[in-house]
């Protein structure tokens, strides 16, 4: 009995490896990634090779552009920038506290700055923007309108110092101490909030691929044959060992390509990449994200396989599925109350409820300390759920469902459930 | 001498819903024949032969397979072919074959080797290392009934084995099963071609509405059938023939004469009659025994669509 569960894992663990589609998603992503890194550098490279080497402060100064606006305004009630040069002036408009809103309601600047008048003391400067947009949210034109001002003569290296002016080592205290820390936004965050998107994403590529293997044992009908010499549940168990596994090396592949590049990318022109390198995710962050992983990929493999049971084609089976997707992605629309305040009800109910659990927890982690009482009833709960969904499954997944040869109508499950 | 059992099946029943698929249902199966079932479509064929693989339970009644009630072990030694049968479309032949040998019990490496000999037998050596996608429907069905006996089981049951295939693939796959009997193994199929069960079957099993119609060798169950009748060619007036009713033309298959006899009239006295008869010659004389087809429109017929 356990023979051949042990022979369909081996089975499917050989075939799904083989799998274009996850040899492509595994590997080929990371790859691309590289390829794409390196073709960056070396274009930048070449291109640094054929200029003269310029003066950084008219680098910035000389630029068409700011990244993300067209025009941007300003009023200065500090007194300290009364009028830009004619080059910056090309981009950045000097307006009274009056004319400001005007001439942005008429589409001549994008946004407009309001300077304070005790800005040297305080620095305080407010933005003005027709609607939120968090790519108009930058502080270039004010930077350039300070460096244009205040810093255009000074010597070189202390120039070269006031853009790059900190070259940060982060020490987190929050890692390191149980009491209470103030919640920050750093740069874990990136780096758990990627993790657990990989993980999400592959959650659902390996039960994509639970999915399609049993819908395709049922729509060529060797399901019969599978099952003339073991228990459909064997079959099932064989496929998500097996599955979870590719799942588990999918995500290792995807952390390790990425610390890689991270490594690679110190000190380089991508900050993202280069303050990833910093970090070094503590033990019991992975330890729980394994965990998040591990019970996540169960859930959806029962949902998946209660999904394949019922479903008789390739086309109907990811219709169904969505049910069990779309509720988990959930925690990514309140992705900014998650950054804000992420001890707040919302987030806190989101980590708890299991199907979001593995998705909102993980969110959590990254950015504050979540009591550890709250993380264990969270995955309590997401245990509670996986046993239920993986019953379901088991119960779904038998001969008088998997040899129907059309899809059972919503009042018939409960019936199916029952045996 | 008592033939050994195969398969014993003894008042089973199966319902699904208010549907009563198989009632009270009894037969055996013995060791090296070729046991045919037959029925019409929705008769209670398929659902039998999955309650005797342990794929669905019977509500009521017991079945034994060789020699006992199914276990793990036993099912290692029965290869099975059901009607809607698929492969693994986008997985090469060979990976496929080893991967169904080892799920019945053999090691890989066993499973490998016997898979190579099988395809060298099949002629489709060459196809080993192709996808299934790439192969014809005829080399897929051969390939499909080379994993039902890869394992070499001592029992095959084949369900539809001869539906959606050409002349020649259908003799292809007849020879095979001949083989694999003439070694000793056991067939049960189910067929709608009653042609090939008079050529291939020993006994037989008719069901309908899920009950038994009829049972036995086949040769008893078409003399059981046969008219008080025979069939002549040659040349004459047989209707002036002392004891001869009426007679008819026969029109379906080899041409002849049929000629129905009194009560009282036997063969030996039409024989007897047709010696004696001057401007009587005789070709061709014999029981008009009726083709299984017959025989089944009729049971049919009898116990209403």
């Amino acid at each position: 009995m356990k023979q051949h569960l042990l022979q369909v894992f081996l089975y499917e663990l050989r075939r799904n490896l083989r799998r274009k589609g996850f040899l492509f998603t595994t590997f080929g992503i990371p790859l691309l990634a590289y390829v794409l890194f390196f073709g960056y550098q070396i274009i930048t490279n070449l291109s640094s090779q054929d200029k003269p080497a310029a003066d950084p402060a008219q680098e910035i100064l000389g630029s068409d552009q700011f990244r993300t606006l067209q025009k941007a305004g300003y009023v200065d009630l500090s007194g300290l920038f009364p009028r830009p040069d004619e080059q910056l002036g090309q981009i950045l408009t000097a307006y009274s506290d009056e004319t400001a809103a005007a001439a942005m309601n008429t589409g001549e600047i994008d946004v407009y700055y309001v300077i304070s008048a005790d800005y040297l003391e305080t620095g305080d400067v407010t933005l003005v923007m027709p609607r939120f947009s968090l790519g108009q949210t930058t502080d270039a034109p004010i930077r350039r309108l300070v460096l244009n001002y205040l810093a255009r003569e000074v010597d070189q290296d202390l120039f070269n110092r006031l853009l790059n002016p900190a070259n940060i080592q982060e020490i987190n205290l929050q890692r390191d101490s149980t009491g209470e820390t103030a919640s920050n936004f750093d740069t874990d965050f990136v780096v758990v909030y990627v993790f657990a998107l990989a993980l999400m994403l592959s959650v659902f590529i390996t039960n994509g691929y639970l999915m399609q293997t049993i819908i395709e044992e049922k729509e060529t009908r060797l399901i019969e044959i599978l099952i003339s010499g073991m228990r459909p549940t064997q079959l099932l168990a064989g496929k998500i060992v097996a599955l979870g596994l590719l799942g588990l090396l999918q995500i290792v592949v995807w952390v390790a390509a990425l610390l890689l590049l991270a490594n690679i990318a110190t000190g380089n022109a991508i900050p993202v990449l280069a303050s990833i390198a910093n970090i070094s995710l503590p033990l019991d962050k992975v330890l729980i994200l394994l965990l998040y992983f591990i019970f996540g990929y169960l859930f959806f493999a029962g949902a998946y396989g209660m999904v394949s049971a019922i479903s008789t084609s390739m086309q109907e089976g990811p219709q169904f599925a969505v049910i069990f997707t779309l509720p988990a992605v959930i925690p990514l629309y309140f992705l900014a109350i998650f950054i804000e305040s992420p001890d707040a009800a919302l987030p806190t109910i989101l980590s708890l409820f299991p199907v979001m659990s593995p998705l909102a927890m993980v969110m959590r982690i990254s950015i504050t300390t979540v009591p550890i009482a709250q993380i264990l009833l969270s995955l309590v709960l997401l245990i509670a759920l996986d046993v239920l969904m993986i019953w379901m499954a088991g119960r779904l997944f038998r001969v008088n469902t998997l040899l129907a040869g059309q899809t059972p109508k919503l009042k018939d499950i409960p019936r199916l459930l029952r045996g | 001498m008592q033939p050994e059992t195969a398969i014993r099946v003894e008042r089973i029943s199966k319902t699904y819903g208010d549907f009563r698929a198989v009632n009270d249902l009894s037969f055996e199966v013995y060791r090296g024949e070729i046991f045919a079932m037959l029925g019409p479509n929705g008769s209670g064929k398929t659902t039998t032969m999955r309650m005797i693989l342990d794929i669905l339970k019977p509500d009521t009644g017991r079945i034994e397979v060789l020699g006992g009630i199914l276990t793990d072990a036993t099912k290692d030694k029965i290869g099975y072919l059901p009607e809607e049968r698929g492969l693994y479309r986008n997985v090469r032949v060979l990976e496929m074959m080893e991967y169904l040998g080892t799920l019945k019990g053999l090691s890989s490496n066993e499973a490998h080797k016997r898979s190579l000999a099988l395809l060298e037998q099949l002629d489709l050596a060459d196809h080993a290392k192709k996808k299934v996608s790439e192969l014809s429907k005829g080399m897929q069905q051969k390939i499909q009934f080379a994993v039902t006996v890869l394992h070499d089981p001592e029992l095959i049951i084949i369900d539809e084995p001869f539906s959606g295939l050409d002349p020649v693939n259908t003799l292809a796959l007849k020879d095979l099963v001949m083989a694999f009997r003439a070694k000793g193994g056991t067939v049960v199929m189910s067929t709608h071609q009653m042609w090939q069960v008079e050529e291939m079957a020993d006994r037989l099993l008719m069901i309908h509405k899920g009950e038994q119609q009829l049972y036995g060798p086949v040769e008893d169950i078409r003399k059981r059938y046969a008219l008080h009748a025979i069939v002549v060619e040659g040349q004459g007036d047989w209707a002036a023939l002392p004891g001869v009713e009426r007679i008819e033309t026969v029109e379906n298959g080899r041409k002849g004469t049929l000629l129905y006899l009194e009560s009282q009239t036997t063969t030996d006295d039409i024989l007897a009659a047709i010696a004696t008869t001057r401007n009587m010659s005789i070709e061709r004389f014999e029981l008009a025994v009726p083709s299984l087809n017959d025989i089944f429109i009729r049971v049919v017929e009898e116990h209403g669509q």
